[in-house]
């Protein structure tokens, strides 16, 4: 500010004049509604955090050797129902943004704060496992996790879907050879 | 500012603890009635509550303020149907006054400056209280008005003449 635009003698009359501030009860109702305000962005915040579990889930179901969680995983798939669970089908990516899609809305329209804390830790990873689960294609699981669906279908007496499994097994790897339970 | 957009509650805290008064003062002085300045002072803090994730780190926060503050000052006087002025109009008749009691000879200093203030026009009010309760720059002050930053020199500088004039009257 140059020279010419200042006034001391204004200035120190200025402030002569008082020095009035708001009261304490404005504060007070400001100051609350601040507080009140972040908790409001905590609903986008816990849909955040359930992406970033749906990813880390999806990633953990991409192929690979079987583990204790594939093979535990393996019965729920199957008691999923649809239409196409005999004939398995071309690996897919939408559904999977579906099913984040659909897991952000549960949280979403969840009541806010601690019960959307509770849906993105309880609702949504069951949620998104039957989703992805369901749409993933035994072409896209090792041969080992695939035969271990075939004998978890026969186990469960579903023998019919168990051999259509194993014929598409044998068409997808006709040079793995296929333990003798299972032939 | 930005740690409050992301969360920090207690970084709003220490924003409010530096601007309320300095604030308060500008709403009171701009408006004159402690009621109606209350509820505008309430209003303006709202709009930066919920205008808070708009908010740039490249406007300093007592700009960014000033200029809510403003804006809500504007829309009050375009209610009240009164015409934001310029230099040209600068006589018009004031409608507004302090009334400190005058007990003292420098009371009365107060008081002719306090009347001079309330008879300025609003834009050159803007000016003089932006520079005195935000401690702006004229570049602030221009950012704040959405005027140039001459229109913001010409408004400060008119308006310390008047409230000059005012108090060197008793001198004469």
């Amino acid at each position: 500010m140059a020279e010419a635009d200042r006034d001391e003698k204004v200035s120190a009359g200025y402030r002569a004049l008082g020095g009035e501030e708001p009261p304490r009860a404005l504060d007070e109702a400001i100051l609350a509604a601040a507080r009140r305000r972040p908790a409001h962005w905590r609903v986008p915040l816990s849909v955040a955090a359930v992406l970033v579990l749906a990813v880390g889930v999806t990633l953990r179901m991409l192929p690979r050797q079987p583990d204790a969680e594939s093979v535990a995983l393996a019965p729920q798939v199957m008691q999923t129902p649809r239409p196409d669970a005999a004939a398995p089908a071309p690996p897919r990516e939408q559904p999977r943004a579906e099913a984040r899609a659909r897991a952000a809305a549960d949280v979403a329209s969840a009541p806010a704060a601690e019960p959307a804390v509770g849906a993105a830790g309880a609702v949504a990873p069951s949620a998104m496992r039957a989703q992805v689960a369901s749409k993933l294609a035994n072409t896209e699981l090792t041969p080992e996790a695939w035969l271990a669906r075939i004998a978890e279908l026969r186990k469960q007496g579903r023998a019919r879907e168990a051999e259509e499994s194993l014929a598409e097994f044998r068409k997808r790897h006709p040079d793995y050879k296929i333990p003798e339970p299972l032939r | 500012m930005l740690a409050y957009r992301q969360g920090d509650a207690g970084a709003f805290e220490a924003l409010y603890a530096r601007h309320r008064a300095p604030l308060f003062r500008f709403v009171l002085r701009s408006v004159k009635e402690r009621a109606l300045a209350e509820e505008l002072y309430q209003e303006i803090w709202m709009r930066v509550i919920e205008a808070r994730g708009r908010y740039s780190v490249q406007a300093k926060f007592t700009t960014w303020l000033y200029t809510i503050a403003h804006h809500r000052l504007a829309d009050h006087w375009r209610k009240r149907g009164l015409r934001l002025v310029e230099l040209e109009d600068a006589d018009a008749p004031a409608h507004r006054s302090f009334e400190p009691e005058p007990r003292a000879e420098g009371r009365q200093d107060l008081q002719r400056l306090a009347a001079a203030l309330a008879a300025l026009p609003e834009l050159q009010r803007a000016a003089f209280l932006l520079h005195e309760e935000g401690g702006m720059t004229l570049a602030e002050i221009a950012a704040a008005t959405g005027a140039s930053e001459e229109a913001a020199k010409s408004r400060l500088r008119y308006a310390l003449a008047r409230l000059r004039e005012a108090l060197d009257d008793g001198r004469s």
